[in-house]
This record gives C-alpha cells, structure tokens and sequence, in this order.
C-alpha cells in the first residue's frame, strides 16, 4: 500500500474511530503506538531500540514472535539478541504482556509498514490528540456561589459583632470588610470552593518531572508508562524500572549541556535501589472506588478526568474529584464521549463506587 | 465574680478565650492545606503483575496434614487471601475455615523475627554452629540424636528429615496431635500394612461411622465433604441418595448432618463395632474366623441391626469408618470394611493416604528416652510437644534433661519456651514445598510472598544440618525433577512440566498401586482384651478436635477464636457439653462453671448442655488452654479500647484427658457467662410448639411421591411497593440445605474477604459479633424436649446472610437513604452515609445488619496488611451487612468489559461461594437462562425465608432432605 493512501486511510479511519470499531491494521496500529513507540520507530532511526523498518526481513518469522512475545528468555540465550543487547547499552527490552494474537498482529503490522519509505504512523493521526485539543473537564468553569456568599454573610456578621459587642467604629468596620474583600480578589477564592475540592493542588515532587516534557513534546502515550490502566483498577505511578527503560541511555535533556540533576537523582535512586516517595495528587476517599481499566476500555481518554497533562509542567489536580462531578458525567456524558458510552452512561447505583 | 475579675487581670475572659478557640478551629477546617501522602511505587514490578491488581498462585495449604490446594491472592504484593483450588485432586475448590484462616497467621505479631538463643536473639550462624558442635559431640560420646515432627508436610520435608537422619543416626519420631494411629495400627494387623486407607465417600450409598467426625476434623475434611455432598445432591435420581448412621458421643458436625445419628458413650464403641460387624457377618455368610460378639444398648443394638440390613444390601457401596483410638475397634471396622467388599471400592489401601503417619507409642518411648538422659540433640519440627499431646507434662519435665533442644516452630509455644534453641521455619505461604497426601498425587508449596522475618525454611535448617545445604528451591526441585518427572510421561522438557505443575499447583502421577492386601482373619482372635467399663457414676471424657482450633496451633488466630462452633455456636474458649440428661441431675445450666477431675488432674470449665449427646460423657474441646499462644488466646486484646473484664485464659488444656475413660464432674459455685452467637435453637415456637418453616424440610421417601414435599407453596403477600423491574441482570443466590454441613468455611471466608472485624468475648456475648453470615443451627423439637418422633435429636443448618429483599424493610427506614436499592437488585449500604440510626437493623427480619459499637481492633499493624484493599474499613458508628461481595462483582464486570466481552452472572462468585466445599451456594444472575442459579431456582425444593412478609428475598433456599430409610 502507499504510505499517501494509508496515511489518508488513517487520518479518515482517526476522524470516525469513535462510531466506528477499529480495522484489524489499525488496531496493530494503535498497539504499536501505545506498546513499543516509545523506544521504536520505523523509519525514523535508532531511538532506545533499534529502528524496525524491515526487521520482517532481517529475522525470521519464528525469531521476532518469540523475541516479542518473552524477550527475556531470548536475551539470556540468543547469541543475536545478545548482540542486539550490546548495541543498545544492555537496556533489555521489557516483558509488554501481549497474547499471541497481538504479538501476530504487530508482525504484520511491522510487515506492511516497513513496505514504505519511512514509518508513516507517527503523522497518521494515531497518536494521542494533540495538547491542544480542546478537552473539558465536566464541571470546569462552573462557579460555585454559595462559599462566596457564605463568606460574606460571615463577613457581615462579624463586622456587626464587632460594631455591637466590641463597639467598633464605622472605620474599624470598614477595614474589616474591606481586608475581607481583598482577600477574596486576591485570590482567597480559589481556596473557597467546595469544602474538599482540591483542583489546582499541584505538589512539588521530589523528582521535577514533567508531563510537558514527556506526553506533550516527545508525544509518549499515557499508557505507555501508566500501561496499569489498561488492566488494572489503579493506573499506578510507573515504578522505577520503567523509568529507566529510556532513562538508562538519555541521561540529559536535548539540547542541554550537561546531564540534567534531575535525571541524575532518579539514576542515583535506582542504583542505590532507593524508593522515590512521589506525593500524591489525585486521591479519592477509600470509600470510593474507581476502576481505570473500566473507563479506559469504554475509550474515556485520560484528559476526561486529569486534565491536559501534556501542557502540565507540574503535575496538578484538574478536576475536583468530588462526587456531583463523577456523576455528572456518568449522567451526561460529555459531547465527544464514544457513542457506546452516550446510550448507556455510568451507572448510578451507589455501590457502582461505595462499598 | 473574684474570679471573672482575675481572668480580666490577665487580659483574656475564660469565654472569650473559648470564642478564639472555636474560630481558630472553623479557620482550621476551611484552610486549603492538604495532608501529603506519598506514592511509592515499586522499583521493579515481578513479571506479570500490576500495582492495584491481584495476581492468583496455586499452592498448598499448610494449616493440617490434609494438604489441600490453595490459590493465593497477592494484591501489591502481600497474599491477601487463601482459597480452594478447583484443580486439586483432593480438595477440588475447597477450602476449610482453618485454612482460609491460616492467611493471618502470617501477619501474627507474635511470629519470632529470626534465630533465638533462649529468649535473646540471635544470628544463624551461631544457632548453626551450636546445634552442629552438638550434633557432633553426640556423635562421639554415642549419645542419642533425635527429631521429633509431626506427619512430614511432604516429601521434600520427608527427605531432608531423612538426610538429617541418616547423618547424625538419629531417629525420626513421629506423632500427630490429633491422633489417627488406630487405624494404621489396625491395618497393619488385618492387612500387614501400616496405612492409613484413602476413603472414597462419594462411592459409598451407605455410611456408618462410628464416633469419626469425618465431616468436622477427621483426616481430610474438605475431600471427605465433597465427596459425601456428592450423593445429597439432588438429582433426577434421588433414590441414588446416601444413607449416613452416625453413632457417637458427642453431637458432632458429621452427626448434625447424619441420617440416623444414635448417641453412644466411647466405652461401648467396641461393643457396638463388634456386634454390627457380627451382624454383616450374618447377612453376607462370613465363614472365617470370627471375633467375640458384642453388645450395645438397645436404642443402639435397634440401629445397628437396621445400619446392618442396608451395608449387607450396598454391599460394594458400603463403608465403615471409625474415629475409635483403640485398635481391636479399628481391627472390626476393617473386618467389616473387608465383609462389604469395601477395599478397592469405597477405601483403597492401594494407593493409601499419607495425611496422618503418625506412631501413639513413639512419643511415650522418647519420653522415657529423655528421662534417662539418653538423647543429646532433639530437634522439634512442626508439633508442640509440651502441649499438644496427653505426655506433655512428663515431655516438660524430661525435655530438661536433654543437652539440646532445637524447635523451628516460627511462633513461640510452650516447645519453645524450654527450648534453647529457636530456628524459626517460613509460614508456609514463604516456603517453597510439597505436598503428598496420597499415593500418586503430588501438590507443590510456593511462595506467595518473601519472607516477612529473618526466618528460614525447616527443609533448609534440616539440609544444613546434614552437611548439605541446598535452598529448599533447589531441593524441591531436584526431588521433583527424579521423582515425579521421571515417573511422567506428558511433558519431555523439566522445565515445562515444572512450570505447568506450579501452575495447577498440583500433578497426578500414574503410578501403580500397592494392591489391596489381603485380610487376615486372624487378626480377629487377637484382639486385645476389653477394658473393665467405667463405673456408672463416673462421667466417660470425650477430648475431641474442634473445627475452630483443631490441635491449637492456631490458638493465636483471632478468626478462629471467634468462629463459632458449628453445633454449639459459642466461641472464644472451651467448655464442657453434658446431656441435658445429666445436667438436670447435676442442677447444671449453660454458664455454671465445673471441674472434671481425675487423679491429680483438673480443667476448670464452663458448663453447655448439648441436646443429642450420650448420657454420661462429657465433651470439651482441644486446643484451648495454651499458656503460650499470646494474648489473643488468653483473651481478645480489646481491652485497649475497651473497658472489659480480662478473662484470664482462654479455656482449659484437655490434652491430659485424652485416653482416660473416666473423670468426675464436680460442680462449681461461679458462672462463666458462654459466648454464643446464636442463643435460640429450635424451630418450633415454646409456646405453640408449632414449626416455623424458616428452614423447611423433609424425607427423601416424602420428596420420591411429592416433588414439593415439605414446601408448600409461597403465601401471596401484599406489597406496599411497586415490584422492581429488573431489565439486566439481577442477582440472587441459591443454598442447598440438603448439601450445607455447617462446616463454617464460608463464615470465614466472607471474614477475610470483606475485612470484618473480630470484637472479643465480652462483645459476641452482648450479641455485638459482626459475621456478615452466620450458620443458624437448629434442633427439632422445643427446648429441653429436642428428641423427635423419630427417637432422635435432628439437627439442621442455614447459612443466613442479608437476603438483598427487593422491598427491604431496611431500605424504607433510614433516614438518610443510606442504605438503597441497586438496579441489579443489590441492598446497598454506603457507609459514608451511614450515621448510625440503626432503624434499618431494627427493621431487619432476618437480623443480619451489624453495627460498629467500636472502632474494632485495627491497631495490629502487622496484621493489618492482611486487609483487603477492595474493601472499605469501616469505622464506629457505622452500619454493614453482606453486600453479596459487591467488590467482585464490579471487577467481573471491569475484567469483562476491558476483555470486551458481557459480564455473565454465573462468572461471579463470592468468597462463600468459592470456598463450600460442599459447593452448596450457587450464585449468579436470576435473568441468565440456563445458568446454574435459574436451575437452582426453578427446583421444587427452592423456598425462600418468611415469603409472607412480602419482602421478596433475593436469597433462596432448597429444603433439607434426610434420608429416613431407617
């Protein structure tokens, strides 16, 4: 196929991927996307692992299957993927967990790509929408009046306690409510919402990693790191190791000078075998419970909920957690939801999350 | 007024300074600071597995010899939570209260964190080079080494206790706490092999078991429970049905649930064995040598002959078994066995069990041994013999006088208090292992977890004191790479076979058996004479293996303290059951304190008056008592919370009682209050005596001419309420009566699942305990007249959890709609909702709402890493019931939907579900046609619990069927 075609198809296919269930290529596609592209292109040169275009002709069938499938048994036996390991500074390839099928499906995939010129997926539209994609967090921008009005009934009460009891004058009342004032302009507002709405908590980490840099600029997709997601309840900060997967060879950011310190610590934690104790920015009370395979596999992008990571320097709490905003969504959900997800929305039962 | 003046002098009123403190506690609350909590996440996940994702290993459980298959649930890397594993050829899915119960205790504060010399740590080096200095010093003086284990957990264990062996020349004494050495000494009498039979009660079509609590304690109760549940399945073929006779002293789990149960004192046990295996012998034309004829009491004698008639008619599908620790007992049972054609058919010796190997008279020889200064090294492993056992006093005083006492038990015990040495072993979900329960079938350990302490394998402590260390990987490995996968045919790659045999967790080896043997007769005439019987007077003791605690290893498990007992539902300590025969003649009622006494021996107990027992026996459990089983065995350590009498012990030490046949029973003036959890016990009202039909039941010759028989139609009731529409799924679950033994497995399965907490004695007294199901027990009859026309007491079981009502009562009364209806027909309760009117548990028929008086007992942080993280920890003040383990609902249905497949209903089951062995629960969606529950639920037997209400249970039942051939 023709990489002008293909890209067409893609781009035509990424428009209606939402009604529509993905082609079998597209699906490789997207696997390749969220599985290996983060040390592998096709086409485009050596990144973390070698550049697989053509590597359905450089190895057999049987070598790539078993090499993708348990890559680890391979580099502890095989004298090519040995060598392989040699090249690329001995960062072994990690253990993605596909069944078969998937494995299969990459093969062809790396097949029909490697047919063409250079890779063409990264342009086909596949990868996660750009940062500016408009993303709306379901109850962002909704003022919430009544803490503001609240503080000011509180406000007046006390500047009249002040005139009745303590015999204040008309200046001293004036002061009080006008600091009041000045404080909620100030930005006292933003603190004065919801009691337990978190949005804007952003925590310096021990670690300044940013999102910016990683989903936004390098374009790596979320599961790529928070592959957890995926298939288990809790998307989890990536552990260590996957870290170090890249960051066993970069060591500096690009176009700096010197190794950057940050990366520095997070190599220093790894060899000391130290744990980074990251601070939590999203947290639900442990009466709740959310499952992240459940709303990744109805196609709920991570944005829905946290935000446009990908311009986060600092990661920072988007959306307010709270339960109004869970279930807002599971009532309407938001206009660019999937279809499937439109009819149906989120159940409503209290022990679809409490129990 | 002087005082409101000095406080004006200091420049602050008392009031004003309450007015600044008020409004600096509202500023508090409003500030927009947030707690930090860290997220530290793995520097390496093990391959496969996920953060926040459970990951299942097949293994063995370790809690008894039985070795049955478990599959461990490690969430972030701590096991979780044990259950059967349905690939295991024994248990088949099973898995025990005390098994599902041995999860907590590897969190067990009280585990010994590495080596100990006496009291004080140490290092294993120094414990290696102690115990080998002594090993070799016995070597030069002559001097005797000896271990001393119970029946080896498997062959690996077995071999390194014979490399141990073979080095020092030390002999490898074996007993069991719980003793089976009968029937291996009978066999080896009448067959000339000392074995101990496996029993197949699914062959069988009639049971007689005289005094073996087969269902309870006996050998391998959650094997024996699936296969006896195998033929009280209701079927097209309902005249296929077992028949079970029980006759026993006690009112055991196994007779609870028999057809005919008949009470019958230990000291007759010979007499009745001899005269039912007389009268087989006449109906099947015996003509070989023969044993005196016996003789029982009439009641007896009637059953007997009748067991007699229908195990000459089955003949081929017909067993005996007895519980009986005298030999000449176990030597008629065979007789019997081998008259009904009963070996190679519904027992096989061979391929026989190895679940219990161990030898009654070794204990005592190494006892005297000790006395006489003759062993140098003794090294325990796996028992606790200054306690387990009837010598244990005489084993205290002579332990002494030998040089060198090692134990590897990882929690302290009265073993190691006079120990000096302590070379801890792993729990065994740390250890690597096997299993061999029977011959052909190997079951291998792995660990789910790395070691929590500085402990060390016992194969690994035995290996290196053999002057070959090997990690008990390796050696495992290397057993089972020339012993059973030489022996195999399926996989030609070791690493294959080994990978899939750690995957199934167990592996059946084609290997030929050993032959049946043949019976010698003559063994009949040999029969050791019959003791004099006990005076009448005295009281006949009768120390048995609860299903709670079993030998007391588990003394520390506060789930198993607080587990009730099956028939007498009380917990937390022994006490002593009296026929309600001998309590009026005592003028003894529940609570009243009494001494059994014989000799110089005494225990101190509460009375309880057991419908059903024998007349002059007295029934108290083993287990209890155990000075060095912690705090939790001398009483819940609620006290840190709560201002509660401390009792001191928990129960009374009955080892020293078991062999004697007579005891005193003396009456005590003080009252020690029983802590039951269900103190109403019949089904027919006191007044009326009429028979409430909460539990319904009927006899299999009723069932055969009426489907319906004893299950009248429903009442139409009127609801108040608008019927729910259930347009997807909706849930309901299924317990057949018929097939429930009141094996309490599922009591403590749903404990560890949903994190409910333990409360202590003084709280299940005041009925505060929190089990989201109980096992209801009742009698026939009315109280104090529980005998039936029948001429027996009948006994049955209902598990009884919240019914998930379509109009519950609950739902209607809470204030703050805290508990609410699902759209799949869930009776939700959310807790954070919850302020604690407890209308709802007022308003509950079926009285399963549990309220938290307190915030129990979460201050163990060790053993609080055994919670469930799926699971809400509540706290005071807050209702909770069973939520039909919504938490696995719900990630069925995210594992389904992230697979892109429809959730179906009979792909759920909860934790109770899981673990019946008896696989009486059936769980599932009412909607689903064709699944498991729509059966269940369209049988003629199904009923549901006070329908006249009109509540609409979601939680159905299938009436009990007794089989009254007799």
């Amino acid at each position: 196929m023709k990489p002008a075609i293909l890209a067409a198809a893609l781009f035509a296919a990424a428009a209606v991927r939402a009604a529509e269930a993905p082609s079998e290529f597209q699906r490789n596609a997207a696997l390749f996307q969220s599985k290996c592209s983060k040390c592998h292109t096709v086409g485009k040169g050596d990144r973390v692992g070698p550049d697989l275009k053509g590597v359905t002709v450089r190895r057999t069938n049987e070598w790539l299957t078993s090499f993708i499938a348990k890559p680890g048994a391979l580099l502890d036996s095989d004298p090519e993927a040995k060598k392989l390991l040699e090249r690329f500074s001995g960062v072994r390839m990690p253990d993605a967990g596909l069944s078969p099928a998937q494995t299969a499906g990459l093969v062809a995939y790396l097949e029909a790509v490697s047919a063409g010129p250079s890779g063409p997926e990264e342009d086909a539209g596949l990868a996660e929408d750009p940062p500016e994609a408009k993303v709306r967090l379901p109850d962002e921008g909704r003022r919430v009046w009544w803490p503001g009005a609240a503080g000011a009934l509180v406000l007046l009460a006390a500047a009249l306690a002040a005139w009745r009891l303590a015999g204040a004058g008309p200046a001293a009342m004036l002061a009080l409510l006008a600091a009041g004032a000045g404080y909620w302009s100030l930005g006292g507002r933003a603190y004065h919402r919801l009691l337990g709405d978190q949005r804007g908590y952003a925590p310096a980490q021990p670690i300044a990693f940013s999102h910016k840099k990683h989903a936004g600029e390098l374009g790596i997709a979320c599961l790529n790191c928070h592959h957890a997601a995926e298939r288990s309840d809790v998307a989890g900060v990536p552990s260590l190791e996957v870290c170090m997967s890249c960051h066993g060879v970069v060591k500096k950011a690009a176009g700096a000078q010197g190794p950057s310190p940050e990366i520095a610590k997070l190599t220093a934690a790894w060899e000391s075998r130290g744990a980074v104790a990251w601070n939590r920015v999203h947290s639900l009370p442990r009466y709740a419970h959310f499952s992240h395979r459940a709303h990744v596999a109805d196609g709920i992008r991570c944005q829905e909920c946290h935000g446009p990571v990908e311009t986060m320097q600092t990661l920072r709490q988007a959306g307010s957690l709270s339960m109004g905003w869970c279930i807002n969504c599971h009532r309407r959900p938001p206009a660019e939801a999937p279809s499937h997800w439109k009819r149906s929305g989120g159940p409503l039962d209290c022990a679809a999350c409490h129990w | 007024m002087n005082e409101a003046q000095t406080d004006r002098e200091d420049g602050i009123k008392r009031r004003e300074f309450l007015e600044l403190l008020g409004a600096a506690f509202a500023a508090a609350g409003c500030s927009p600071r947030r707690p930090k909590e860290a997220v530290v996440p793995a520097l390496a996940l093990a391959e496969g597995s996920l953060p926040g994702r459970a990951d299942w290993y097949a293994s063995t459980c370790g809690a008894c010899t039985a070795a049955c298959g478990a599959l461990v649930k490690v969430r972030d890397g701590r096991p979780i939570k044990l259950e059967g594993n349905p690939d295991h050829p024994f248990s088949r899915g099973g898995l025990c209260a005390r098994g599902q119960a041995s999860v907590l205790d590897l969190y067990d504060s009280r585990r010994l964190r590495g080596p100990r010399k006496g009291d004080a740590p140490a290092a294993w080096g120094e414990l290696d080079a102690a115990v080998m200095d002594a090993l070799r010093a016995a070597g030069r003086s002559g001097k005797a080494v000896r271990l001393l284990t119970g029946t080896p957990a498997g062959p690996a264990e077995r071999a390194a206790a014979a490399a141990f062996t073979a080095r020092h020349g030390a002999r490898h004494v074996v007993y069991d706490p719980v003793s089976r050495s009968a029937v291996l000494e009978a066999h080896a009498l009448t067959h000339g092999r000392r074995a101990l039979p496996r029993y197949h009660f699914a062959q069988a079509r009639v049971i007689v078991s005289i005094a073996a609590d087969f269902l309870g304690s006996w050998v391998s109760p959650v094997e024996f429970t699936r296969d006896w549940a195998a033929n009280r399945r209701p079927a097209d073929e309902w005249d296929l049905m077992s028949w079970h006779g029980q006759f026993e002293a006690m009112m055991s789990l196994t007779g609870a649930n028999a057809d005919l149960r008949v009470p019958l004192k230990p000291s007759e046990e010979r007499g009745a064995a001899a005269l039912l295996a007389g009268l087989v012998a006449d109906r099947v034309g015996w003509t070989g040598p023969r044993a005196a004829r016996g003789d029982a009491p009439p009641r007896a004698a009637k059953a007997l002959r009748d067991a007699a008639d229908l195990l000459a008619a089955a003949k081929g599908r017909a067993l005996v078994v007895s519980g009986s620790s005298d030999v000449a007992v176990q030597v008629l049972v065979n007789w019997t066995n081998h008259m009904l054609a009963a070996y190679g058919a519904t027992l096989e010796l061979a391929r026989p069990s190895f679940q219990a190997e161990g030898d009654d008279a070794s204990l005592p020889r190494l006892v005297s041994e000790l006395e006489r200064g003759e062993v140098a090294v003794l090294v325990v492993h796996g028992v606790n013999p200054a306690y387990d056992n009837p010598h244990a006093e005489a084993f205290r005083a002579a332990a002494r006088k030998a040089g060198l006492v090692v134990t590897l038990s990882g929690l302290p015990d009265e073993t190691s208090a006079l120990a000096h040495w302590s070379a801890p072993d792993h729990h065994a979900l740390e250890s690597w292992g096997d299993a061999e329960p029977g011959l052909g079938v190997r079951s291998l350990r792995q660990p789910a977890v790395a070691p929590l302490y500085d402990t060390r394998a016992a194969a690994e402590t035995l290996l290196a004191w053999s002057g070959r260390p090997a990690s008990a990987y390796d050696h495992v490995r290397a057993l089972w790479r020339s012993e059973v996968f030489a022996r195999q045919k399926a996989a030609a790659d070791f690493e294959a076979f080994w990978s899939e045999a750690l995957r199934r967790g167990a592996v059946t080896s084609p290997e030929p058996g050993r032959g049946e043997g043949s019976f010698d007769a003559g063994a009949l005439t040999r029969l050791s004479p019959e003791p004099a019987a006990p005076e009448a007077a005295a009281f006949e003791p009768v120390p048995y293996a609860s299903t709670m605690l079993y030998d007391g290893r588990q003394a520390g498990n506060p789930w198993l303290q607080e587990l009730p007992d099956p028939v007498t539902k009380a917990c937390w300590g022994n006490w002593a059951s009296l026929a309600p025969e001998d309590a009026a003649r005592l003028g003894v009622i529940e609570g009243r304190l009494v001494r059994l006494r014989a000799g110089a021996l005494s225990a101190v107990l509460p009375a309880h008056v057991q419908p059903g027992q024998a007349p002059g026996s007295v029934v108290a459990a083993l287990g209890y008592g155990r000075p060095a089983a912690g705090p939790v065995a001398a009483n819940y350590p609620l006290e840190k919370l709560l201002p509660i009498e401390r009792e001191a012990g928990g129960g009374a030490d009955l080892y020293p009682f078991v062999g004697l046949r007579s005891v005193s029973v003396e009456v005590l003036p003080g009252m020690s209050l029983l802590a039951k959890s269900q103190t109403y016990d019949h089904l027919a009202d006191p007044l009326t005596k009429k028979r409430r039909e909460h539990l319904r039941e009927t006899t299999l010759q009723e069932l055969l001419s009426d489907p319906r028989a004893g299950n009248p139609p429903e009442p139409t009731a009127a609801a108040l309420w608008p019927a729910h529409e259930y347009k997807g799924r909706k849930w309901a679950m299924s317990v057949d009566l018929s097939l429930c033994t009141g094996c309490s497995a599922c009591v403590v399965a749903c404990q560890a699942e949903n994190n409910v907490p333990v409360v202590g004695k003084a709280e299940v007294r005041k009925g505060r305990d929190m089990a989201w199901l109980r096992l209801d027990r009742y009698y026939s009859g009315t109280p104090g007249e529980e005998v039936s026309e029948s001429g027996e007491v009948e006994t049955a079981f209902q598990p009884m959890l919240c019914q998930h009502c379509d109009n519950a009562p609950c739902e209607t009364v809470c204030p703050v709609l805290a508990t609410v209806h699902s759209t799949e027909g869930l009776n939700m309760q959310v807790y954070n909702r919850c302020v604690g009117t407890r209308y709802c548990a007022n308003n509950c028929p079926y009285k399963v709402r549990r309220f938290n008086w307190f915030d129990y007992a979460h201050q163990d942080q060790t053993q609080n890493l055994a919670l469930n993280p799926d699971v809400t920890v509540r706290t005071r003040g807050v209702m909770e019931k069973c939520s039909f383990c919504v938490q696995r609902i719900y990630a069925a249905s995210s594992e389904a939907k992230s697979e892109g497949r429809a959730l179906k209903g009979s792909q759920v089951r909860p934790a109770c579900a899981q673990s019946c062995p008896a696989q009486a629960i059936v769980f599932g969606d009412a909607n689903e046609a064709g699944a498991p529950l729509a059966e269940a639920l369209g049988d003629a037997r199904s009923f549901r619990v006070l329908p006249e209400l009109g509540v609409g249970p979601g939680v159905h039942y299938r009436t009990k069927v007794r089989n009254k051939k007799v």
